[in-house]
C-alpha cells in the first residue's frame, strides 16, 4: 500500500489530540505535554511525506477505499506536502510559544484548557485544506479551521475581541456561503466535486460557464485570502487577538486562501486565464494594503496590513501563471507563512516587555533588551526583502517572473512590487528608529514601565524592580524566546538552503501547471488528461 | 438538466432578506440573516439534485435515477449540521455583548476612525533637528576643571553647555541641508 | 576571497563578545581581518595581473534564479579592494582610540564595521550582478545602522532613514534594471554580459537595454550622492566620524562609482549614459563644491566636498575612454586617501576640542602641529598642489577632458564646468585649513587636548601614502593600466601614463589657472560669502526629500481613511457587491440564451408551491418583525417551512434533521436572548436600507440567474447515480444518504464533528469566560427550593402570595425529578416535571433507535444525537440547572473528548489492520437474543458523532442555559439585597 495512506493521519492525530486534550480538561499540565508530542509527531509524519513525494511523485489516498470520484480523496503533491511542513513547523513553534505565554500569565487571558484542543482542530483544519483532494471536503477543512479561528479569536471574551470576533465570524460565514454556493454550482454543472475528476470534466464546459464558475470560487477563496478589495475585514481582526494566535492567523489562514486559489487556477481552470485581471488585483492589493501599513502606528497593526499587502506578491507570481512566476509564489507563500508569523511573536514580546505594541508608546527597547531588537531586526528586514534574505529571494524570482513576461502590465506589477518592498521598509525602519531606537522619554506618550525600566539586561529579571503587577507582564519567558529563535532561524535557513528550496518550489510549480501527475495519482494512469482549453474570452468576468 | 424554478425563487428570497439583516447593526438581525443565508444555500444545493425523487433508501429493483440525488443531501446535511453549530456560536457571541455593553450592535473598530484622523505632522519625521557640531558634549570638563568650561567663544556653566547639545535646546536654526550660516 | 569575506563577517559575528571582554581595544583585533586581507591582496598581485584572465570563483547556490556565489579578481576589484582593506584597517585602528571604553554598544558598532568592509570587498569582487547587488543592499543596511549609532539624537536617527530610503530606492531601481540586463543577456555573470554588451547595445532590445541601463545608474547615482540625490551623504554625517571616514568618504560612496566604472566598458556607449553620467555628474561637482563654500561645521565642508568630487569621479570615469579610465581610477584612488586623511583629521579635532565649528576652532595649529601638517598634505592633495597624489591624478583628468573637449561644442562645456569645479574644490580646501587651524581674531584660542600617537597614526599612514603616490606613481600607473585596456579601441586615444611631469601641457595650464582663481576665492572669501549670503539655496533635494515622504503618508492615510473604515456594514457591503456583480458580468459576457428546461411545478411534489410561500412570507416577515423573539420565530418558520421542502423533495433524513435542529436552535435562541431587551429597532435607516435593498435583491436575483445557468449546462451524468449501489454492496447500508454520511464520506463528516465539538467550546468560552466550567456542584449539595428564587418584599401582597405557593411546594412530598426539589416553588410545574418523566427516557431510548437503525432507515448519529439533545433540554427547563447535571452526569468536555476520540480511533484502527482510513467491514455474528446480526463497523463512528452532538447540546444548555440563570440569580439577589426584608 502506498505510503499516502498515512497521509490522513496528519489530520487524524491532531483531533485525536485534541479528543485527548478535552478529557484532560482539568490538567493543564498534561495538556500541553500531550499537545506538543502530538503535533511533533504530525511534523515528523508529514516531512516523511514531503520525502517520498520528492521521491516517487505525487500520490493520492482514497479514504475509505472508495475510489474517486465517489469518495473523498487526499492528494499529497510537492506543494502540498511543502506547506503541511511549514505550517506544522510553524504551528509547532507557536504552541510552545503559547504554553509559555500560558505558564508565565497564569493563564490570566488564555484559558489553555480550552486552548489546546482548540489549537489542535485548527492545524487539523489546515492541514485537511492542504491535503484535500474532493471541493466540498475543502469546504469543510475551512469549516474547521475558521471554527477553530473564531474560538480563539475571541479567548478571554474581552470587548475588542468579541468586537473584532464579530467582524470575522460574519466575515469569515459569508465567505463560506460563497464558496458553498460555487460549489454547489459546480456540482449542477458537472455532477461532480471531485477536482481531479472536475480538470477533466470543467473542459466539456463552455467558456462563459467556465468563466462563471470560475469566478464564483475566485470571489470566495479571494475573501479568505484577503486579496483587495476583500481584505479590509483582516487588519480590523487579527490585531486584537492574542498574540502567538494572531500569530498563526497571519502565518497561515490567508495562505490557506492562497492555496486554494493556486489550485483553482492551476487544476480547476488553465488555460481560461484570468491572468490580467488578477494582475491587477496584485497590484491594488500591494499598494493599498502597504499604504496601510504606513498609517498605523501599532506594530500588531501595521504587520497584518504588510500581510495583506505581500499576499499581492503572492498572487503577482500566480497571474504570471509561468513556471518562474508559480514557483516564486510559492516560496514566498513559505518564506512569507515563516516570517510573518516570527514578526508577530516577536510583537507579542514587545508586548510582554514594554507592555503596548504601539510605536507612540514603545521606545528604547534596543538598549532595554539587545536580545529582542536582534529578534525583531532579522525578520524584519526580511519581511522588507534585504538582501541575501529569502524575502528578497523570493521578490527576485517574482521580477524576474515579471521581467521575463515584459508585458505592460507585467513591468507594471514589477514596478509596484519594487514600490511596495520600499515602502514596507520604510513602515519596518520607522518602527525600529521609534520602538527601538528613541528614548523612552522622547515618545509621543512615553511609557511609565519602560521610563521606570532598569537600563540593563531584560533576559528574565528585565522588569524586576518595577510594580509587581508589571513583573508577571515585564519578563520574557525562555520558552516563548526561545520558540521565537527558533523561527527567525528558521527564516535564515530558507535563505541558506534557498536553492534546494527554489527547486522544489519550481519542481512543484511545474507540476500544478502540468496538472497530470495529479490527475493521474487521483484517476489512474490510463485517464487521458484533456489539454487545458484555449481561452475565448480572455479574463472575462473581470 | 431541468431546473426547478420554485426552489431557486424561494432561494432568492431568502438570499434578498438575509442580505437585508445582514447589512444591519444589530447583531441579533444579523445572526437570523446568516441563518436565511444558510437556508437559502441548502435549497441551491438541494435543487442541483434535479426532480424530486424516492428517498433514497435502497431498493434492488429501482432504477438510480429514480431516487432524488443523494449527494447533495449528504452535503446539505453537513452544511446544516455546520450552520448549526455557526448560530450556536454566534448566539454565544451575542450574549456575551450584551454582557460586557448591555446592547447587541456592532461597534465600529476605533482604532481605524482614530487612524484616518492622523495629522500629517509627526515629531520624529518633521520636527525640526537642531545643529549639532560635535559628538563630544562637554569634552573639556576634567574632575579638576569645575563647574564652568569654555566653549567656543562664550563662557559658560557645564549644564547649559550639556544642554546645548541636546536636541530642541537654544541653537541656530539650521539652514537647508543642515549646515549653517 | 570567500573565505576574506567569511573571516570578515565571522569576527563580527563574535566581535561583540569581544568588546564585552577587552573593551575598546578590540578595535585592534577586528583591525588585523582587513589588515591581514591586505597583506593576502598584494601577494595576489601577480596572479592578478600575471595571468591571462583573472583569478575566479565559482560556487552554485541558487541556480534556478540565475544566482550564483560568484567572485572575480580583476584588476579593477584588486586596486577597489586595496582601498577597501587599507582604509577599513585603518579606520578601526583609528576607532580604537576615537570611542572610549564607556560608550554604550560598542560591539554591535565594531561588529557592524567590519561587516561592512567584508561587505564591501564582496561588492567589487562579485562577478554576478545579482550578488553585487546583494552586498550592495548589505552596504546600505549597515550604514543604516552605522549612521543611527547615536542613536538617541534625532538627527542620527531621521538622516540614518534617510540614507536607507533613499539608496534602497535607488537600489531596487538598479535591481530591476539589473534582471532586465540578465534576462536580454540570458546570463548575469558581469564578465560574460560586458562581453556581450555590443550586441546587446545595438541588438534589437537596444532601447530596452538603454532603459536597464538608466534604471541601473540610478542605483549609482543614489548610492554615490549625485544630484538630485546628494542630500542624504550631508545628512549622514550625523554617523560617527570614523564611519563618515570610512563609508562617505572612501568607501561605501565609491560604490556607485564602481558600478559606473564595472559597466563602462561594455555600456557608456548606450546614447543615455553620457548625458546622464557627464550631466548629473558635473552638476553635483558644481552644487557640492559651491556649498562646501558656505559651510561653517568642518566635517561638513568636507562632506560637501565629498558630493562634489564624487560627481567629479563618476564624470571621468563614466567617460569612457581609456585614458579617462586611467585617470578616474587614479583619481579615486587618490580621493580616497585624501578624503579619508581629513576626516580622520576632523574626528580628532572634534574629539579634543569638543566643536567643529569654525567660528569656535582658532588656533588649534599651535597646539598641536603634527596634525596640522597630515591635515595639509591632505587639503592639499585635495586642491591638486603638486608633488601629491591629487596633482597626478588631476594632471591626467584635465588630459582626458582636454581630449573630449575635441569631440564638439559639448566637451568644451564640461571642460569648462571641470575647472570651475576643481577651482571650487581648491577654494574650499583652503577653507578648510583655514578654518579648522587658523588663528582668527575675536576668537579665543580653543582648549586642545594633547593627541596621544595611537590616534594620530591613522591618518598619518594615510598623509604618506598620498606623498608616496605624488612622487612614484608608477606603481599605481600600473595597477591600472589592465583596466584601461579595455576600453582600447582603433578610435580610442591612448592611455597614457601617469607621471608628475608631462611637460608643459594644456592640462598644467589649466591647472594654474585653478590655482590662481582658487587663491583668489580663498583669500575673497568675505565677498564669496556674502554673495552666497543674497543666493537662495535653489536646489533642496533635503526638503523635496521631507515633502515626498510628507505626501506619502498623507496620502496613506487618505487610502487607509477611506477603505479601512472600520465598519462591518461597509466591509460585508463591498464584498457582497463583488460577490454578486462579478458573476452578473460572468452572465453578461457570456450573452447565453435562458436553458429551454425550466419548471415552476415539479410534477413530483406540486405542494412545494405550499411550502414555498410558506417560506417567503417567514422570510419577509423576519425583515419586517421589529420584536426580538417574533423575527427569530419567523426566521424558525423558514427553517420548518425548509424541511417541510425537503420532506416533499424525498429527502427524510435532511427532513428530520432540519426539524430536530430548528427546534434546538430556537430553544438555544429563547435561553440566550432572555436577558435582552425586546424591542428590536431597525438602527441602520435612510439611504443605507436602499443600498442593502439593492445588495439584497441584485444578490438574490443574480443567485438564480447563476443557478439557472450552472444548471443548464450540465453536460456529465453526477457520479452520485452509483451511490445506491454502492451503498449497498460497499457500504451494508438501506439508507443511502447515512451511508454517503458514516462511510463514503465519512471524511466531511469525521471534520463536521470536529467543527461540532469547537462551536460547543467555543459558546462555553464565552459563556464561562475562563475555560470550560465544567464544574457543577451536584444538585444534592443544594438547599431545597433556593435555585431561581423571585424576590419580592415579604409584606407586599404578591409576597403573601409566594409565601403560600411555597408552604403548598412543600407539601408534595414525592418529587418527580431528581433535583426537582433544588428548584424555587414559584418555578416549579408539576405536570411539567410528570411529563418530563415520562417522557425522557422514551426520548433517549428513541434518540437510540435513530442512531442504530440510521443505517437502513432515516436517522443516524446526528438525528440520533439531536434527539437526546431535545430530552436533555425538556429535563433542563423542566427541573432547571440540577435536574441537568443529574440527567448528564459527565461533563460536555469529556463527551465531546469520548466522541471525538471514538471517531479518530474508529477512523485510524483499519489503517494499523492494513485497510485504508475510515475502511467499514461488515461483520455478520450471531448473538444469543438478536440472533443473526449484520453489524457494520462504520457504526462505530456513527456512535461517535452521536456523543459528540449530545455534548454539543449539553453544552449549549449548560452555557446559554445553566450559567445564564446564574448571572440573573447574582443580579436578582444583589438587587434582593438592597430591598428590605426581601429573600425572606
Amino acid at each position: 500500500m502506498n505510503i499516502a495512506s498515512f497521509a490522513p493521519l496528519a489530520v487524524v492525530l491532531p483531533i485525536l489530540g485534541a479528543a485527548l486534550t478535552f478529557l484532560l480538561i482539568r490538567h493543564s499540565r498534561a495538556q500541553r505535554t500531550v499537545s506538543i508530542a502530538l503535533l511533533s509527531l504530525t511534523l515528523l509524519l508529514e516531512c516523511w511525506l514531503l520525502a517520498s513525494v520528492w521521491e516517487g511523485g505525487t500520490a493520492a489516498v482514497s479514504i475509505g477505499g472508495w475510489l474517486p470520484p465517489w469518495g473523498i480523496v487526499l492528494v499529497v503533491d510537492q506543494f502540498s506536502s511543502l506547506m503541511l511542513v511549514v505550517s506544522s513547523a510553524v504551528s509547532l513553534a507557536v504552541l510552545v510559544y503559547a504554553t509559555g505565554q500560558g505558564m508565565a500569565d497564569g493563564d490570566s487571558d488564555a484559558p489553555v484548557s480550552i486552548f489546546h484542543p482548540t489549537y489542535l482542530i485548527l492545524v487539523a483544519g489546515v492541514s485537511n485544506a492542504f491535503l484535500s483532494g474532493d471541493l466540498f471536503n475543502l469546504y469543510v477543512g475551512f469549516e474547521i479551521l475558521l471554527t477553530a479561528s473564531y474560538v480563539l479569536m475571541t479567548l478571554g471574551g474581552t470587548g475588542p475581541r468579541i468586537r473584532a470576533g464579530v467582524t470575522y465570524v460574519v466575515v469569515s460565514v459569508v465567505s463560506s456561503v460563497l464558496f458553498l454556493i460555487a460549489i454547489a454550482m459546480i456540482y449542477g454543472a458537472t455532477g461532480t466535486i471531485n477536482m481531479a475528476d472536475l480538470a477533466m470534466k470543467l473542459g466539456d464546459l463552455d467558456q462563459g460557464t467556465r468563466n462563471l464558475l470560475h469566478v464564483l470560487l475566485l470571489v470566495a477563496f479571494g475573501i479568505k485570502a484577503a486579496v483587495f478589495p476583500l481584505s479590509f475585514w483582516l487588519p480590523d481582526s487579527y490585531p486584537t487577538a492574542p498574540a502567538p494566535v494572531t500569530a498563526v492567523f497571519a502565518g497561515l489562514l490567508t495562505k490557506v486562501g492562497v492555496y486554494a486559489i493556486v489550485r483553482t487556477e492551476t487544476l480547476l481552470f488553465p488555460g481560461d486565464t484570468f491572468n490580467s485581471p488578477l494582475m491587477v488585483v496584485a497590484l491594488l492589493t500591494m499598494v493599498v494594503g502597504i499604504l496601510g501599513a504606513l498609517a498605523q502606528s501599532d506594530i500588531k497593526r501595521l504587520l497584518s496590513f504588510t500581510l495583506v499587502s505581500h499576499i499581492g506578491y503572492m498572487v503577482f507570481g500566480l497571474a504570471m501563471s509561468s513556471v518562474a512566476g508559480l514557483g516564486a509564489a510559492v516560496f514566498y507563500v513559505a518564506h512569507h507563512i515563516t516570517i510573518q508569523t516570527s514578526l508577530f511573536l516577536v510583537t507579542g514580546l514587545i508586548e510582554r516587555r514594554a507592555g503596548s505594541s504601539s510605536v507612540d508608546r514603545v521606545a528604547g527597547l534596543a538598549k532595554l533588551s539587545p536580545l529582542l531588537a536582534v529578534l525583531f531586526f532579522i525578520p524584519a528586514m526580511n519581511l522588507a526583502g534585504i538582501p541575501p534574505l529569502s524575502g528578497f529571494l523570493g521578490k527576485l524570482g517574482l521580477l524576474q517572473a515579471g521581467v521575463l513576461l515584459g508585458t505592460p502590465l507585467a513591468y507594471a506589477l514589477v514596478a509596484g512590487g519594487v514600490l511596495t518592498s520600499l515602502l514596507t521598509l520604510l513602515a519596518i525602519a520607522r518602527v525600529w528608529n521609534r520602538a527601538f531606537w528613541r528614548k523612552p522619554e522622547d515618545a509621543e506618550h512615553p511609557d511609565p514601565v519602560l521610563l521606570a525600566a532598569p537600563g540593563g539586561e531584560s533576559q528574565g529579571t528585565g522588569g524586576a524592580g518595577t510594580s509587581s503587577a508589571r513583573h508577571t507582564v515585564s519578563l520574557l519567558p525562555r520558552t516563548m524566546v526561545g520558540s521565537t529563535l527558533a523561527l527567525v532561524i528558521l527564516g535564515v535557513a530558507l535563505t541558506v538552503f534557498a536553492g534546494p528550496l527554489f527547486r522544489l518550489s519550481g519542481q512543484s510549480a511545474a507540476e500544478m501547471l502540468d496538472r497530470s501527475s495529479y490527475i493521474h495519482a487521483v484517476l489512474g494512469d490510463e485517464v487521458t488528461v484533456p489539454a487545458p482549453p484555449q481561452p475565448v474570452a480572455q479574463g472575462g468576468g473581470k | 438538466m431541468s431546473v426547478n424554478l420554485t426552489l431557486l425563487t424561494v432561494m432568492g428570497v431568502l438570499y434578498a432578506c438575509g442580505i437585508y439583516l445582514l447589512l444591519e447593526r444589530s447583531l441579533t438581525r444579523v445572526l437570523l440573516g446568516l441563518m436565511l443565508l444558510a437556508n437559502a444555500t441548502n435549497l441551491l444545493i438541494l435543487t442541483t439534485g434535479g426532480y424530486a425523487g424516492l428517498a433514497p433508501l435502497f431498493a434492488k429493483d429501482t432504477d438510480p435515477g429514480a431516487y432524488s440525488d443523494p449527494l447533495p443531501q449528504a452535503l446539505i446535511l453537513t452544511s446544516i449540521v455546520i450552520s448549526f453549530a455557526v448560530t450556536a456560536f454566534m448566539l454565544g457571541i451575542i450574549y456575551r455583548t450584551w454582557v460586557l455593553a448591555r446592547q447587541d450592535e456592532i461597534q465600529d473598530d476605533a482604532e481605524d476612525l482614530r487612524v484616518a484622523e492622523t495629522p500629517s505632522f509627526d515629531a520624529e519625521d518633521d520636527a525640526v533637528i537642531p545643529e549639532e557640531t560635535s559628538e563630544f558634549p562637554l569634552p573639556a570638563v576634567e574632575p579638576d576643571a569645575g563647574g564652568t568650561i569654555l566653549a567656543g567663544a562664550r563662557q559658560m556653566p557645564a549644564s547649559e553647555a550639556a544642554a546645548e547639545e541636546r536636541p530642541g535646546s537654544r541653537t541656530t536654526a539650521p539652514n537647508q541641508e543642515g549646515g549653517s550660516e | 576571497m570567500i573565505t576574506v569575506l567569511a573571516v570578515h563577517f565571522a569576527v563580527a559575528l563574535v566581535a561583540p563578545f569581544l568588546f564585552r571582554r577587552v573593551g575598546r581595544n578590540a578595535f585592534y583585533a577586528l583591525a588585523a581581518v582587513p589588515a591581514g586581507s591586505f597583506l593576502w591582496l598584494i601577494l595576489q598581485h601577480d596572479a592578478v595581473y600575471a595571468a591571462p584572465d583573472a583569478p575566479a570563483l565559482l560556487v552554485p547556490w541558487i541556480p534556478d534564479l540565475g544566482l550564483e556565489l560568484a567572485f572575480r579578481m580583476d584588476a579593477l576589484a584588486w586596486v577597489m579592494s586595496l582601498l577597501i582593506l587599507g582604509v577599513g584597517a585603518l579606520v578601526l585602528v583609528y576607532c580604537a582610540r576615537y570611542f572610549k571604553n564607556k560608550d554604550s554598544n560598542l560591539g554591535g558598532f565594531g561588529a557592524q564595521l567590519l561587516a561592512f568592509a567584508g561587505a564591501m570587498f564582496g561588492l567589487v569582487t562579485a562577478d554576478d550582478l545579482l550578488l553585487m547587488f546583494i552586498f550592495w543592499e548589505l552596504t546600505t543596511v549597515l550604514s543604516y545602522l552605522l549612521i543611527g549609532y547615536a542613536r538617541t539624537r534625532l538627527a542620527a536617527r531621521r538622516s540614518a532613514l534617510q540614507a536607507l530610503i533613499v539608496t534602497t530606492a535607488g537600489g531596487l531601481a538598479m535591481l530591476v534594471g539589473l534582471i532586465m540586463l540578465g534576462s536580454f543577456a540570458g546570463t548575469y555573470r558581469i564578465s560574460a554580459l560586458l562581453q556581450q554588451a555590443p550586441e546587446l547595445v545595438t541588438g534589437p532590445a537596444a532601447p530596452a537595454v538603454a532603459t536597464a541601463v538608466v534604471l541601473v545608474l540610478v542605483g549609482a547615482i543614489t548610492k554615490s550622492a549625485l544630484v538630485p540625490f546628494h542630500f542624504w551623504l550631508p545628512g549622514a554625517m550625523a554617523a560617527p566620524t570614523p564611519v563618515s571616514a570610512y563609508l562617505h568618504a572612501a568607501a561605501m560612496v565609491k560604490a556607485g562609482i564602481y558600478l559606473v566604472a564595472r559597466l563602462a566598458p561594455g555600456f557608456a556607449g548606450t546614447d543615455t549614459w553620457l548625458p546622464v553620467v557627464l550631466g548629473l555628474g558635473l552638476a553635483t561637482m558644481l552644487v557640492g563644491g559651491y556649498r562646501a563654500l558656505r559651510q561653517t561645521d568642518i566635517k561638513l565642508i568636507l562632506a560637501y566636498g565629498t558630493v562634489s568630487q564624487l560627481g567629479f569621479l563618476s564624470m571621468v570615469v563614466g567617460l569612457g575612454q581609456p585614458d579617462a579610465a586611467l585617470a578616474g581610477i587614479a583619481l579615486l584612488l587618490a580621493h580616497g586617501l585624501f578624503k579619508a586623511t581629513l576626516f580622520l583629521v576632523v574626528g580628532i579635532i572634534d574629539h579634543q576640542a569638543g566643536t567643529r565649528d569654525i567660528r569656535k576652532l582658532s588656533g588649534v595649529f599651535q597646539s598641536s602641529r603634527a596634525l596640522g601638517v597630515v591635515a595639509v598634505i591632505g587639503a592639499a592633495s585635495m586642491a591638486g598642489v603638486p608633488p601629491l597624489a591629487g596633482f597626478v591624478a588631476k594632471e591626467s583628468v584635465f588630459e582626458a577632458f582636454v581630449h573630449h573637449a575635441g569631440t564638439g561644442p559639448w566637451g568644451v562645456v564640461v571642460l569648462a564646468g571641470v575647472v570651475v569645479g576643481s577651482i571650487l574644490t581648491f577654494a574650499y580646501s583652503a577653507r578648510f585649513l583655514w578654518g579648522a587651524f587658523a588663528v582668527k581674531d575675536g576668537v579665543p584660542a580653543t582648549r586642545f587636548k594633547a593627541i596621544k600617537p595611537a590616534f594620530l597614526a591613522a591618518p598619518a599612514v594615510l598623509a604618506v601614502l598620498t606623498v608616496a603616490y605624488g612622487l612614484w606613481p608608477a606603481p599605481v600607473d600600473g595597477w591600472i593600466q589592465p583596466y584601461a585596456a579595455l576600453f582600447a579601441g582603433e578610435d580610442a586615444p591612448d592611455a597614457g601614463h601617469l607621471a608628475l611631469w608631462h611637460g608643459i601641457t594644456p592640462a598644467l595650464g589649466l591647472t594654474a589657472v585653478t590655482f590662481a582663481l582658487g587663491l583668489a576665492m580663498y583669500y575673497g572669501r568675505g565677498a564669496v560669502a556674502r554673495a552666497q549670503e543674497l543666493v537662495p539655496g535653489w536646489i533642496n533635494g533635503d526638503r523635496a526629500y521631507q515633502q515626498t515622504i510628507g505626501a506619502l503618508d498623507d496620502a496613506a492615510v487618505w487610502v487607509t481613511g477611506r477603505t479601512q473604515r472600520g465598519s462591518l456594514y461597509f466591509y460585508l457591503a463591498v464584498i457582497l457587491s463583488v460577490a454578486f456583480l462579478l458573476p452578473l458580468t460572468a452572465i453578461l459576457l457570456a450573452g447565453k440564451p435562458l436553458p429551454a428546461d425550466l419548471y415552476v411545478i415539479d410534477p413530483g411534489s406540486p405542494l412545494q408551491l405550499v411550502a414555498g410561500a410558506g417560506i417567503v412570507v417567514g422570510a419577509l416577515a423576519a425583515v419586517r418583525a421589529n420584536k426580538r423573539f417574533l423575527a427569530v420565530l419567523m426566521v424558525s418558520v423558514t427553517g420548518y417551512g425548509i424541511a417541510l421542502m425537503f420532506a416533499l423533495q424525498g429527502a427524510p433524513d435532511l427532513a428530520l434533521t432540519q426539524m430536530l435542529v430548528e427546534t434546538i436552535i430556537l430553544v438555544a435562541f429563547v435561553l440566550a436572548m432572555r436577558s435582552l431587551p425586546a424591542e428590536l429597532r431597525d438602527r441602520t435607516g435612510g439611504r443605507y436600507r436602499v443600498v442593502r435593498i439593492i445588495i439584497g435583491a441584485g444578490f438574490g436575483l443574480t443567485m438564480i440567474f447563476v443557478a439557472i445557468y450552472a444548471l443548464g449546462a450540465r453536460v456529465a451524468t453526477p457520479v452520485s447515480l452509483d451511490f445506491p449501489r454502492l451503498a449497498y454492496d460497499g457500504g451494508g447500508g438501506l439508507n443511502v444518504v447515512n451511508v454517503t454520511l458514516v462511510d463514503i464520506r465519512a471524511w466531511d463528516t469525521f471534520g463536521e464533528i470536529s467543527v461540532l465539538a469547537l462551536a460547543a467550546t467555543g459558546v462555553a468560552s464565552l459563556i464561562f469566560v475562563r475555560g470550560r466550567g465544567d464544574r457543577i456542584r451536584s444538585s444534592g449539595s443544594v438547599d431545597e427550593g433556593t435555585v431561581g428564587r423571585l424576590a419580592a418584599p415579604a409584606h407586599s401582597r404578591d409576597g403573601a402570595a409566594l409565601a403560600l405557593s411555597r408552604r403548598f411546594a412543600a407539601s408534595t412530598k414525592d418529587a418527580w425529578l431528581v433535583a426537582g426539589r433544588t428548584l424555587a416553588p414559584e418555578r416549579r410545574s408539576i405536570i411539567f416535571e410528570v411529563v418530563t418523566r415520562l417522557v425522557f427516557h422514551s426520548m433517549i431510548v428513541f434518540s437510540i433507535y435513530l442512531l442504530l437503525a440510521g443505517h437502513n432507515l432515516p436517522g443516524g448519529g446526528f438525528a440520533g444525537g439531536l434527539m437526546a439533545g431535545l430530552a436533555l433540554t425538556i429535563r433542563y427547563l423542566a427541573g432547571g440547572r440540577f435536574e441537568l447535571r443529574e440527567a448528564a452526569p459527565l461533563s460536555a468536555g469529556a463527551l465531546l473528548g469520548i466522541g471525538l476520540a471514538t471517531a479518530a480511533v474508529s477512523g485510524v484502527a483499519p489503517l494499523l489492520l492494513g485497510g485504508e482510513v475510515f475502511q467499514s467491514a461488515i461483520v455478520q455474528l450471531w448473538l444469543p437474543v438478536f440472533g443473526d446480526i449484520k453489524f457494520v463497523t462504520s457504526t462505530i463512528f456513527d456512535i461517535g458523532v452521536y456523543i459528540v452532538v449530545v455534548g454539543l447540546a449539553l453544552d449549549v444548555l449548560r452555557s446559554l442555559g445553566a450559567e445564564i440563570d446564574e448571572h440573573f440569580e447574582e443580579q436578582s439577589d444583589a438587587a434582593a439585597g438592597t430591598t428590605p426584608g426581601g429573600n425572606a
